[in-house]
């Protein structure tokens, strides 16, 4: 009876060593990633198997377009609110609210350009396969999809 | 006739012991057994190796191959189960970087669910 409960909890906690151990060895990269100063980058990194040189290359692309995306960003949100103001204070369509809806479409366009000019750009700097494969996904995962349209369903 | 005398007694102890027959059944393998726990006892305890491991491994397991297939299965099991889990925790991390990728460069980006 002692011997079979002592097999039991040998192979269960043989089981649990096991279960750990691998584990630990397979969500390794994960947790490397993670830890990482830019996560996202490092992703970006191990996902389109990036060399160093061009890692570096993306990285300051990276590093240039976030301060310009952060302004647009500001200024959307200020028009955002211009918008918002003017809708609330009238029932009907003022030369006021065209001009501002026009210039929400503006900035809204400019954005969606310097993106747009930011992907190609990292595009290029990968191995061209590599570049195509990126732009493929960043084509699923934003606007360029056309997502958000009316898409007569 | 006196029996208690030396030479007459062990006339008599050893007519008894010719006649005497067991009928007493020895346990199967007695005799592996004593040879066993002589060889164990001329042993010396040196520090354990290999075989000192297997034989207790063998006096502890009464059916070594069933014991061996329980072990194995449940380490296959667990290996198994550490094994997808972390490949489904690899793939959220993934995707959550992935995602947090396209936040940062694309404003419009829907709100997370």
């Amino acid at each position: 009876m002692k011997k079979g409960v002592l097999i039991l909890v040998l192979g269960l906690a043989l089981a649990a060593a096991a279960y750990g151990c691998v584990y630990f060895f397979c969500t390794s990269s994960a947790r490397d990633l993670e830890r990482s100063s830019q996560p996202e980058l490092a992703w970006l990194k191990e996902e389109f198997h990036l060399s160093d040189a061009e890692f570096k290359r993306i990285s300051e692309l990276h590093a240039t377009y976030l301060p310009q995306c952060a302004e647009r960003c500001r200024q959307i949100a200020v028009q955002n609110q211009r918008v918002k103001a003017l809708l609330t204070g009238t029932n009907q369509m003022t030369p006021e609210i065209e001009a501002a809806v026009a210039e929400s479409a503006r900035l809204r366009g400019e954005c969606q350009r310097n993106m747009l000019r930011h992907f190609y750009e990292v595009s290029r700097t990968m191995p061209p396969e590599e570049g195509r494969r990126y732009l493929a996904w960043v084509q699923e995962r934003t606007f360029l999809c056309g997502e958000g349209m009316m898409s007569g369903k | 006739m006196n029996t208690n005398e030396p030479g007459k007694r062990d006339e008599a102890l050893h007519g008894l012991l010719k006649e005497w027959r067991a009928d007493a059944q020895l346990p199967a393998r007695f005799q592996d057994g004593v040879w066993r726990r002589i060889e164990r006892a001329q042993t010396p305890a040196a520090s354990p190796d290999w075989d000192v491991v297997a034989g207790w491994i063998g006096r502890l397991v009464p059916r070594p191959a069933l014991a061996a297939s329980y072990v194995a299965i449940l380490l296959t099991i667990g290996v198994t189960t550490g094994w997808t889990q972390a490949r489904q925790e690899t793939a959220r991390v993934k995707g959550e970087l992935a995602d947090r990728y396209i936040r940062v460069l694309d404003p419009y980006q829907p709100p997370r669910q």
